[in-house]
């Protein structure tokens, strides 16, 4: 976090920005050049460190990355379907080891066997499928359900018109009258920390800079999530129809989504909708009429996790390395380029059509007194119907798995819901919870972002913990020492003790886990101990053997 | 009533916006909490966490840890900063630090001063349980550079020195490189200290906690004996420095963070440029010149001889016949001492400093404008600034610490103005960068002014009551050719509209002002306009705002305020006024005369046509520094004594009759004043090198020699005299001074001032003078033929003659003056970067290395005269400031050729 590279950066605005000149940059090797750092270093005066180290720090565009012309998922729910070796295998037929990378989750946990080439995902689970994708004859579609018990979000999309129709309607409306409907709905954000949105856009609104941003986390890193994906792929026009509403509340001018660059479908789908309300003159100055300005960017991330956490991401934008700021000041007082920002969730943010047309009380009255309307939830390959499912909140768990999801292909005995910082359920646990955040958090897990990554039975503890920590050792961006070090420890002692005789102390770990808990400076560091812990309770027995007293 | 939290369940008040670290540490003590990632001149930044303290909302309610470094205090909470919990926390998190990094305190270059080892001793640490696993202990020292060193391995990811090369010094040069356990410190590319674009300021030094960055000096080691603070010698920022030493020998330099003046921060100069002091080459001796050989002589003989002849020369010739320079560099009572010798002991007021050739027309048309010749705000106003305008000074080279301080508000979006030939560093960050042609400064301010005028920004009420002569201005700027000006100026005139009407328009404007506006033709009217662009907007007496000048030598200050200047005696006194005539001679004991003496240039003059028969300089290099080397050579060449007051054997003291081995700031004690009229204390850290004086003891002993009695030289004797006779020292004691000086005038209550002219000018109303562009005689007279303009600048790595920073490891960065050229010139002429290029005025020529930089404008070329290598005012010509005779440096008429291989013409003798 520097001011002054956020300054620096912001000089340029938004549209001339550094990041997605990076990101360019990125696109024909892997990663820029020297000679194209060092111009960008100088074009932007932030000095040869500060772009070489953001570089080094996404997967998409650092030195090692050069040469990759396959990626595999590696996300959990792929990792439990045990499709990937199969995948790895099939690729090294058709490319040399060095061009395969990782991507740490496609969103194809539906269907798992998921990777990349050419820019594009695929899931296969044949060899010779593998091999016409490669040759270009594969197709790239996928198929998961999508059901509701209450149509907020999956609600067949009213056409452009009467979609766009009630935005200029509510352009001749007092900003904060409209922003009145949203805290009364009560909506708490989906990303995972369930902030009230109306809070936030109120805290933005009432700062008084010139420039303020509405930044939409499209980055939905956590394996087992693809409902954001749904969204932007399915309902565009919600997304972006929110966050003009918040750029409406607040006087922001610009609406930038950051989409993760997993995602390369979503960026294509996103990009038509907003071309769309150009070529509608739904965009730029003075909109219909009202005085009101907005415009949209997209900024297409570069492989890092953390920028799911809202500081990092604006780091991000500002072509910053992916690290996480203190708080205060908060975003909303001083975030991307040091002016007012909101960040708010995909899914957050497409609710606020139906919140506007159908009014607040009318969302409130929708799920529990705490957690008002809907939430997706998202079914690996694990169900029989694999899929996304809308449901009140408040619905049951149980109802959720075996009503929608249609219960288990094979035995489950654990599902670690809300992404990798998401507690891990164990079966006999699956009654007593409702999707809710009081519901989650009352019984010692995290609703987060909702998605279910089934831990088969037969899949044993310590390789789900070991890959978890991984997972968090590699993401971690390194900035404070207990994430830094404790992930990176925690990884190695799980390892060792999963690949030797090395038993872990019992008192070493809680040790750790509760430095990592409570010391860390953000949710990554302080968010991995919840499953390790929940699995410690849960599968003692199971685990005891890697554990000493 | 205050606001309340509690530590331990007693309550405590809270100061606004305090962090709950700074709090703690306010009521418990400075090292009550401990901390890694914390420094005291970084912003918070929440890495280390072992700030982490438990926080309740109600007493003994449920506690939650967090990091006290950045978290704001709040009213009614509870804080147990040392709970069995945080304790253990603590000690978890330091003893992951150390699963990767090793354990050879014993052999480590900061044993003893190491803030994890102090960290790790107080949270307990007493084992590693970690099995071992992934480190970083085999990464590779960085010894590429003449100061900086690191060593990575002892690296625990602080981020410290980022910050600092980021917040402090505003280089960008550090940052981390990859994620996670492996990220890691890098410069630039990931390349050496040397290789890197560092400017060697030693700030992530100073920051780091270990010794994973540090310098040759092992500035962070426990070795002192002793650490001495005082004020250094570079440059008119006035850096505080802490000198630590052992057996009378000096180890290294650090900067105290609660400096007023530099706030922890130094440049290379100040922190690692002390090596000169012992160097072989100093003076050790007095000599005398006898068939044209030096023979080293007693000081006895030396005195003995410079008496007599001094008292032939008077006798012969008149007191007139007898000049002195005094210098910037040395401490003001060094300089009260010279001028008192030459005008009471010798009866003339031949007496001047090297202000002449720098800011004497910012005194006097400051004086003519405001009444006082000196920076009207403080350096501190900078944080309270809506606009910088930075006019002919590039302080990020010449002044680095005001300069990185400047930097830091241009990087952050503060309204900037640089009005610059050159694209200087701050410029590449501006707002506005006025890329004007050398020479038509007044031109320029001119169509500011027209556009503040004609928008009708202009401060009326200020006008109206603060000012005189604005009618008179006004119809001179109405009646301007705005096109005409332009072309002059080859500025675009709505740039400058823009830049007119964005200062006009700030809130609180603050002028900084080099060189550049001083060293021309027009160099005091220059002066005068700035002060009425300040006037005339309404930003002289309020906070963030003022004219200022950012003074170059140490102590140029200091030298004019003590009277070494031909017009004024001590506190600027008039010498031609009869009543202060009277008070000097009363004061002196000694008639002393009441005409003005020689100026600098007047001496050279004077010399060639035999009316000058004596001179005496101190710490100065004339030759290699003044203008037209040829004529000062010739001048030194006329003079029957000439006595040199030096450290080296410089281009001048070659040309002396009578050396005399003086003593650097390191060796004496007295006071310097800054550039924003900061009277400081310089404090003796070491003894003189064996066979060297202090200076003042010199000019004590030569007094006493010829029959004027005065005591030995102390800084606190002399300071009792000072104050009795300037004015507005009249507060000052060196007992009272402090460790942060005092800005002057300091009352006698001892009260100073941070803040000139708040309610009314020192000459009453502020006066607005008018005044033509008039093209330098210059390129009137030789602009045809010699087509290209060179204009002289400073390098950061070195400090005017280089006696000093030549002989440090300064000279391993920066090895030898350049020519600046753009690119189209260079293509034109045949010129590749690195080729040899003949450049030649009417005066001389010189062969000078080519660098090809698109800072430079096509037919502007820039060079520096720190190297007598190549004595680059050969080419420097006589024109000088028509007020106050300061020489025409930066506007040089020369044409260009690359030379016919590799030669230098040096001077004739």
């Amino acid at each position: 976090m520097s001011k002054n590279l956020s300054e620096l950066s912001g000089r340029k605005g938004i549209v001339d920005n550094l990041f997605d000149k990076m990101g360019q940059a990125s696109t024909a090797e892997g990663t820029p050049t020297q000679e194209k750092l060092d111009e960008l270093a100088e074009e932007f005066l932030i000095g040869k460190s500060s772009a070489y180290g953001t570089i080094t720090a996404y997967d998409f565009m650092k030195p090692e990355n050069k040469g990759k012309k396959a990626y595999v998922c590696n996300g959990s729910a792929c990792l439990c379907a045990g499709t990937q070796p199969e995948v790895q295998k099939e690729l090294e037929n058709h490319y040399k080891p060095e061009e395969i990378g990782h991507m740490t989750c496609l969103g194809r946990c539906h269907e798992n066997g998921a990777f990349n080439v050419g820019g594009k995902n695929y899931s296969s689970k044949s060899a010779s499928e593998i091999t016409k994708i490669i040759k270009g004859d594969g197709s790239n579609n996928d198929n998961y359900i999508v059901k509701s018990n209450k149509e907020v979000l999956t609600a067949p999309c009213d056409d452009f018109d009467s979609h766009y129709t009630l935005l200029k309607n509510i352009l001749t409306q007092d900003s904060a009258k409209v922003l009145d409907e949203i805290k009364l709905s009560n909506i708490r954000g989906r990303g995972g920390a369930g902030f009230p949105m109306g809070f936030k856009w109120e805290s933005c609104r009432n700062e008084t800079s010139g420039d303020k941003f509405i930044i939409c986390n499209a980055d939905e890193g956590d394996p087992g999530a693809y409902s954001d994906r749904y969204l932007l792929e399915e309902r565009p026009h919600s997304v972006l129809f929110g966050m003009m509403i918040a750029g409406y509340c607040t006087q922001a001018k610009w609406g930038i989504l950051y989409i993760r660059a997993e995602y390369p479908e979503s960026v294509e789908i996103v990009q038509n909708a907003i071309d769309e309300l150009r070529a509608n003159n739904l965009l730029g100055e003075n909109i219909n009429g009202s005085g009101f300005d907005f415009d949209f960017k997209i900024i297409k991330a570069q492989g890092a996790y953390i920028c799911g956490e809202e500081t990092a991401l604006i780091n991000s934008i500002e072509g910053q390395r992916p690290e996480v700021r203190t708080r205060p000041p908060y975003p909303t007082q001083q975030g991307l380029f040091n002016k007012p920002t909101i960040v708010n969730n995909v899914e957050t943010l497409a609710a606020v059509y139906w919140i506007i047309k159908n009014g607040g009380e009318a969302y409130a009255a929708l799920g529990t007194e705490k957690s008002t309307g809907t939430k997706l939830v998202c079914l690996d390959s694990f169900f029989n119907n694999p899929g996304i499912y809308e449901v009140e909140m408040g619905t049951s768990l149980s109802s959720v798995i075996n009503d929608f999801g249609g219960g288990f292909k094979s035995p489950v005995k654990a599902l670690h819901i809300g992404g990798p910082l998401g507690g891990l359920v164990p079966a006999s646990k699956i009654n007593d919870l409702n999707i809710d955040f009081e519901s989650f958090s009352s019984n010692g897990f995290l609703l987060g972002h909702a998605s279910i990554v089934s831990v088969p039975e037969n899949f044993p503890m310590i390789d789900y913990l070991e890959h978890l920590f991984d997972f968090a050792a590699y993401e971690s961006c390194g900035k404070c020492f207990p994430c830094r070090l404790g992930t990176t420890r925690a990884h190695e002692m799980l390892r060792k003790a999963n690949t030797s005789d090395y038993k872990i102390s019992e008192e070493l770990f809680n040790d750790l886990l509760s430095t990592l808990e409570q010391g860390s400076l953000c949710a990554h560091g302080g968010g991995i101990p919840l499953p390790a812990k929940n699995a410690l309770q849960y599968f003692k027995e199971e685990l005891s053997n890697h554990f000493e007293k | 009533m205050s606001k309340i939290a509690y530590i331990n369940d007693k309550p405590f008040e809270i100061n606004k916006g305090e962090t709950m670290l700074s709090f703690l540490r306010r009521h418990q003590g400075q090292n009550s909490v401990p901390t890694l990632c914390d420094a005291p001149n970084l912003d918070p930044f929440g890495s280390c966490r072992v700030c982490s303290v438990d926080v309740a909302f109600e007493k003994g309610g449920k506690t939650k840890a967090q990091a006290s470094c950045h978290t704001p205090i709040s009213e009614g909470i509870h804080i147990y900063p040392d709970s069995d919990n945080i304790q253990k926390l603590r000690k978890n998190i330091v003893e992951l630090v150390l699963t990767d990094h090793p354990l050879d305190c014993l052999t480590c270059e900061v044993n003893g001063n190491c803030e994890l080892q102090d960290v790790a001793a107080s949270v307990g640490i007493r084992e590693v349980r970690y099995p071992e696993g992934k480190n970083h202990l085999d990464r590779t020292k960085d010894l590429s550079h003449p100061y900086m060193t690191s060593d990575l391995s002892k690296c625990i990811n602080c981020y410290r020195c980022v910050r600092a090369c980021d917040e402090v010094q505003g280089e960008l040069v550090l940052n981390m490189a990859g994620r996670g356990f492996d990220a890691h410190i890098i410069k630039g590319f990931d390349e050496t200290f040397m290789s890197s674009d560092c400017v060697s300021c030693g700030a992530c030094s100073q920051a780091c906690p270990t010794s994973a960055i540090s310098d040759v000096f092992q500035s962070k080691a426990i070795k002192a004996e002793e650490k001495t603070r005082t004020i250094c010698t570079y440059c008119g920022v006035g850096c505080n420095l802490e000198v630590s030493t052992k057996n009378g020998e000096i180890l290294s330099i650090q900067a105290p963070y609660e400096a007023e003046a530099n706030q922890g921060h130094t440049c290379l100069k100040g922190r690692y440029a002390f090596k000169f002091y012992n160097h072989p080459d100093r003076l050790k001796s007095p000599m005398i010149k006898r068939n044209g050989e030096f023979e080293e002589v007693s000081w006895d003989e030396a005195y003995d001889h410079i008496a007599s002849e001094l008292t032939r020369i008077k006798s012969a010739n008149g007191p007139d016949a007898i000049a002195g320079i005094s210098s910037a560099r040395t401490p003001n009572e060094e300089n009260y001492l010279m001028q008192k010798f030459i005008r009471a002991v010798v009866g003339t007021n031949n007496i001047d400093c090297c202000a002449r050739v720098c800011h004497s027309p910012t005194a006097l048309g400051m004086q003519r404008a405001f009444g006082t010749g000196a920076a009207t705000n403080s350096i501190e106003d900078l944080d309270h600034t809506d606009c910088i305008i930075v006019i002919g000074a590039n302080p990020t080279d010449a002044h680095p610490v005001t300069g990185a301080r400047i930097k830091q508000q241009f990087m952050k979006g503060v309204t900037s103005i640089v009005i610059d030939p050159r694209k200087i560093e701050l410029a590449k960050y501006a707002t506005y960068h006025l890329q004007l042609r050398p020479g038509t400064n007044v031109a320029l301010l001119n169509m500011m002014f027209y556009y503040i005028i004609s928008e009708g920004v202009e401060d009326s009420k200020f006008i109206e009551n603060r000012t005189e002569g604005y009618e008179e201005f006004k119809e001179g700027i109405l009646k301007l050719d705005i096109d005409e000006l332009e072309k002059i100026t080859g500025v675009d005139k709505n740039l400058v509209k823009e830049a007119a009407l964005a200062y006009a328009n700030s809130k609180a404007a603050m002028e900084f002002h080099g060189l550049g506006v001083t060293e021309h033709s027009q160099g005091t009217f220059t002066v005068q306009l700035i002060a009425d662009l300040a006037m005339i907007t309404g930003n002289i007496g309020k906070k963030g705002a003022g004219v200022n000048p950012l003074r170059g030598q140490n102590n140029v200050q200091g030298a004019a305020d003590m009277g070494a200047q031909p017009h004024q005696g001590a506190g600027y006194l008039d010498v031609t006024d009869p009543e202060m005539n009277k008070r000097y001679n009363a004061f002196y004991g000694a008639d002393v005369p009441s005409h003005i003496g020689y100026k600098i240039p007047e001496m050279f003059d004077a010399a060639i046509s035999g009316d000058l028969k004596a001179l005496w300089i101190i710490g100065e290099d004339v030759v290699q520094t003044d203008p037209n080397t040829n004529k000062v050579i010739k001048a030194m060449e006329s003079l029957e004594l000439l006595v040199v007051q030096e450290l080296f054997m410089t281009e001048t003291a070659m040309r002396a009759t009578v050396i005399l081995p003086g003593s650097s700031f390191l060796e004496k004690e007295g006071t310097f004043t800054n550039g924003e009229r900061r009277i400081q204390k310089v404090q003796k850290v070491v003894e003189p090198i064996e066979g060297t004086k202090p200076d003042g003891q010199i000019i004590v002993d030569i007094m006493n020699k010829m029959g004027y009695p005065q005591p030995d030289y102390t800084a606190k004797g002399m300071l009792e005299e000072i104050s009795q006779i300037v004015p507005f020292f009249a507060g000052v004691t060196w007992d009272t001074l402090g460790d942060n000086g005092k800005q002057w005038p300091v009352l006698p209550d001892g009260t100073d001032t941070q803040m000139l002219h708040i309610e009314e000018f020192k000459r009453g109303k502020g006066k607005f003078h008018y005044f033509d562009f008039k093209e330098s005689r210059e390129i009137e007279i030789n602009g045809k033929e010699f087509p290209y303009i060179i204009t002289t600048n400073r390098e950061l790595e070195h400090y005017n003659c280089g006696a000093m920073t030549r002989r440090t490891g300064n000279v391993e960065i920066l090895t030898e003056d350049v020519l600046l050229i753009h690119p189209d010139d260079a293509a034109k002429e045949g010129i590749t970067n690195g080729d040899f290029v003949c450049v030649e005025s009417p005066r001389g020529k010189v062969d000078i290395k080519a660098a090809v930089t698109t800072d430079m404008k096509p037919g502007i070329l820039s060079s520096t005269f720190h190297f007598p290598e190549i004595m680059l005012n050969i080419i420097t010509s006589d024109e000088h400031c028509s007020e106050a005779m300061c020489p025409e440096y930066k506007v040089v008429s020369c044409r260009i050729r690359k030379s016919k291989g590799k030669h230098k013409v040096l001077a004739q003798a």
